[in-house]
């Protein structure tokens, strides 16, 4: 009676330890969509599957051990083999086995089919940062981490979404199938939302595809799951999901935006212009190396503040931005940036943080050099 | 014929009897059973390929 008190104890503590450990929060999430609360309830019932064999198994082990000692005069049975007992411990971890499987590839099944799509988005990993398209709908953004460099160096306090806010999230529709068309400019990247249920690797030259259909509004975050270099921790994911409505006329306000700014590049940018949106965009790509004062890392990445080279040949200058310096960390932007981002950034460089070279580099001057 | 093809299925399965193993190496001709074994791993194979391809209908 005792012994089975004690048994009934042991198994319900470990029980009780396994559920307090899944509510606070150690646990995978269910997330927002049909798969990911699939793959949830895969992870659960595999999960109790291991929990009641590891329970037999320990407890036939430690019952054993503990029954048979020899202080109490137990003698080993000394037969060299037993066909039948053989055959069920093949058998019943080959059945265990497959019953987990069946569920578990009609879900990868589910998880692999990316066709009929309600709209698709190219996923581009970038040392480090993520740049989406909208496909067919001219309308792409390039996403940054948004954190204060202050927090990063511990000049104040962290806030609640450390290291995990972009300046521009990705905006999707609630119930529609959107496909993810997941590639990388540089290195092997990873894009992982864990309420999404989509870690997709992107690869430089290789286009993966996943989907999702959100169901639920939100902000749903994640981060770069693939050690890609110095920044890696860096490049968080935020998707903020909206009704469909609220998203498009988010997605027709975009639009417009984007042809305002195709048509900005034909006329003439005045210095305090391109200083001002040099500034947003030189925080958002170039300061994560060079720093925000321009004072860089020599040896890996060099000053811009009063760099004499960068201020005497501004051909140079504008080639390294735009062409990058093949065998250095320093990517080419001629196809992440638009002509007036390039232009106001190389403007904002020559003449920021006391370089005073007086010079404007205007989009026009820019679109020409990408046409050739 | 029949007594290798159940010895071979055995051996997919990881478990004999001690009594036909004994049998097997005193009777039998390991070429029959390398032969019986490349068949019915072939066999597998396909098996496993239509149930694939069922599958993933």
């Amino acid at each position: 009676m005792r012994k089975t008190l004690a048994w009934i104890m042991g198994a319900g503590s470990f029980l009780g330890l396994a559920s307090s450990t899944l509510a606070n929060g150690w646990n995978m999430p269910a997330g927002v969509t049909d798969v990911s609360r699939e793959i949830y309830s895969l992870h659960m019932t595999i999960f109790w599957i291991c929990v009641v064999i590891g329970i037999v198994v320990f407890g036939v082990m430690f019952y054993s051990l503990f029954r048979y000692r020899r202080s109490r005069g137990a003698k080993s049975a000394n037969f060299h083999e037993n066909t039948s007992v053989e055959v069920v411990w093949t058998a019943v971890p080959l059945l265990i086995l497959v019953g987990m499987a069946l569920p578990a590839t009609a879900t990868l099944k589910r998880m692999y089919d990316a066709s009929e799509a309600d709209l698709d988005v190219m996923v581009t990993g970038q040392q480090w940062r993520w740049h989406y398209e909208y496909l067919g709908e001219n309308v792409s953004f390039t996403s940054s981490l948004s954190t204060p460099r202050s927090q990063i160096n511990g000049e104040e306090e962290k806030g609640e979404n450390y290291l995990l806010d972009v300046d521009q999230p990705l905006v999707l529709p609630v119930g529609r199938k959107v496909r993810f068309l997941m590639t990388s400019d540089d290195v092997i990247h990873s894009w992982w939302v864990p309420d999404l249920a989509v870690k997709q690797d992107s690869i430089p030259g290789f286009v993966n595809e996943n989907w999702v259909r959100i169901e639920e509004p939100g902000i749903y975050r994640g981060q770069c799951a693939e050690l890609c270099g110095k920044d890696h921790a860096f490049m968080p994911v935020v998707v903020r999901a909206l009704e469909g409505d609220e998203f498009d006329s988010w997605l027709a306000e975009r639009r417009k935006e984007a042809e305002a700014e195709a048509s900005g590049v034909d006329r003439e940018w005045s210095m305090d212009e391109l200083m001002e949106r040099g500034e947003q965009v030189y925080g958002a790509i170039c300061a994560t190396c060079h720093q925000p004062d321009g004072s860089g890392a020599e040896p890996t990445f060099p000053a811009l503040a009063g760099n004499e080279a960068l201020l005497n040949d501004r051909d140079r200058h504008i080639d390294v931005v735009l062409n990058g310096v093949s065998g250095t960390p320093m990517a080419a932007f001629r196809s992440n940036l638009n002509p007036v981002e390039l232009a106001a950034v190389i403007t904002y460089e020559r003449n920021a943080w006391g370089n005073e070279s007086g010079d404007v580099v205007q989009p026009s001057e820019i679109q020409a050099l990408l046409e050739q | 014929m029949w007594e290798v093809i159940k010895s071979v299925l055995a051996a997919f399965f990881g478990v004999q009897k001690e009594r036909q193993r004994q049998h097997d190496f005193q009777h039998g001709k390991p070429g029959a059973f390398i032969a019986v074994g490349i068949v019915m791993a072939a066999v597998l194979v396909m098996l496993v390929a239509a149930v694939a391809i069922m599958a993933a209908r």
